[in-house]
């Protein structure tokens, strides 16, 4: 038996935009080969009390790159505990930095959410410094500075549900 | 030793990635390649986005396995993308996503040594306010989530982790 249910919205439903401000922004690369290091290094019983506000992963040629944004003093912390890390190269240090993050009725089932989002943001001349989107949720780090303007261009594309 | 608890633990159904690469350019590629899919009704069920990386810019994206040919060829066309952007592929692979209650970095450096030690890759992670999502190949989701149940403690009255309804977005539709 199949289902097929229709849901249809005029502008995006979400359930309202919500930000992180006074974040330390920090990338590294990682060679693949030295994944199961990384992985050691970062399940240290030291960093347990971190509490990361996004993290993000890509691949690409033969390396893993890394982005955590840390409250300030735990990403001062964290970057300079693999600094010490040989392995680990192409190190970069922003503060501060902001996130933006939404959710809204079926992201994640349906198309056109990333659109809506990364248009917007593009028109009102923002850069987006990193994003990613998974289990139904966007987030969006931006300039500190960026911050006010991109939840007002976000707020005039999407509704907010009550 | 005492299991590390998590909230939860969900797969995919199987999908594809892409990752495209390239120099800096005036266009904004995710607003392009988003638009480009939401012509097609597409829906991008894993995105990350890193303008900045090294010199060059990385979107990386995963969709349902059925539209890997469609997109493809999409992206393929001349114009879709910026002069100097590569594409590479997947065609197929899976999320599983985990549900951490704290320690999100203990729990994703544990992940990483036991899917090494167990040669489980991962092409992508992203997280959001209560989860952590991984892409591996597809054809491994079953044995990284077999990994995963050994090493953390799960609720007793967990949820299927396969998934069991395929959500579509309709092209009907109807008017108030």
């Amino acid at each position: 038996m199949e289902t097929i249910a229709v849901y249809w919205e005029s502008r995006i439903k979400t359930y309202g935009f919500q930000r992180i401000t006074d974040l330390a922004f920090i990338e590294f690369s990682c060679p693949l080969s030295e994944i199961k290091l990384l992985g050691e290094i970062l399940s240290q019983d030291d960093l347990k009390i971190l509490r990361p506000k996004f993290i993000i992963a890509q691949e690409s040629d033969h390396e893993i790159s890394f982005i955590f944004c840390l409250p300030l003093e735990e990403g001062e912390n964290f970057h300079a505990s693999l600094e010490k890390t040989p392995s680990l190269t192409n190190h970069r240090y922003i503060y501060p930095v902001s996130i933006i993050f939404f959710y809204g009725p079926h992201f994640g089932d349906r198309y056109g959410i990333a659109t809506a989002t990364f248009s917007t943001l593009s028109k009102a001349g923002i850069k987006i410094i990193a994003s990613g989107c998974s289990s139904a949720s966007v987030f969006l780090v931006l300039s500190q500075d960026d911050i006010d303007k991109a939840e007002e261009v976000l707020a005039e594309t999407f509704e907010v549900a009550n | 030793m005492k299991k590390l608890k998590i909230g939860g633990l969900k797969q995919s159904l199987e999908l594809c990635q892409f990752d495209l690469r390239g120099p800096d350019s005036s266009e904004e590629i995710a607003s392009k390649v988003s638009t480009l899919l939401l012509y097609q009704k597409i829906n991008m069920e894993f995105l990350t986005y890193y303008p900045n990386r090294n010199s060059y810019h990385q979107l990386t994206f995963c969709i349902s396995q059925d539209k890997f040919f469609t997109t493809s060829e999409i992206l393929k066309k001349e114009c879709s993308l910026p002069i100097g952007w590569e594409i590479n592929s997947r065609g197929h692979v899976g999320i599983i996503t985990i549900f951490p209650h704290q320690s999100a970095i203990k729990i994703l450096g544990v992940i990483m040594v036991s899917w090494a030690a167990q040669s489980i890759p991962i092409y992508g992670i992203a997280t959001s306010l209560s989860a952590i999502s991984f892409v591996t190949d597809y054809y491994l989701i079953d044995k990284a989530t077999e990994v995963i149940q050994d090493l953390f403690q799960l609720p007793e009255d967990h949820a299927p982790i396969k998934p069991e309804i395929r959500y579509y977005q309709s092209d009907i539709v109807k008017g108030d």
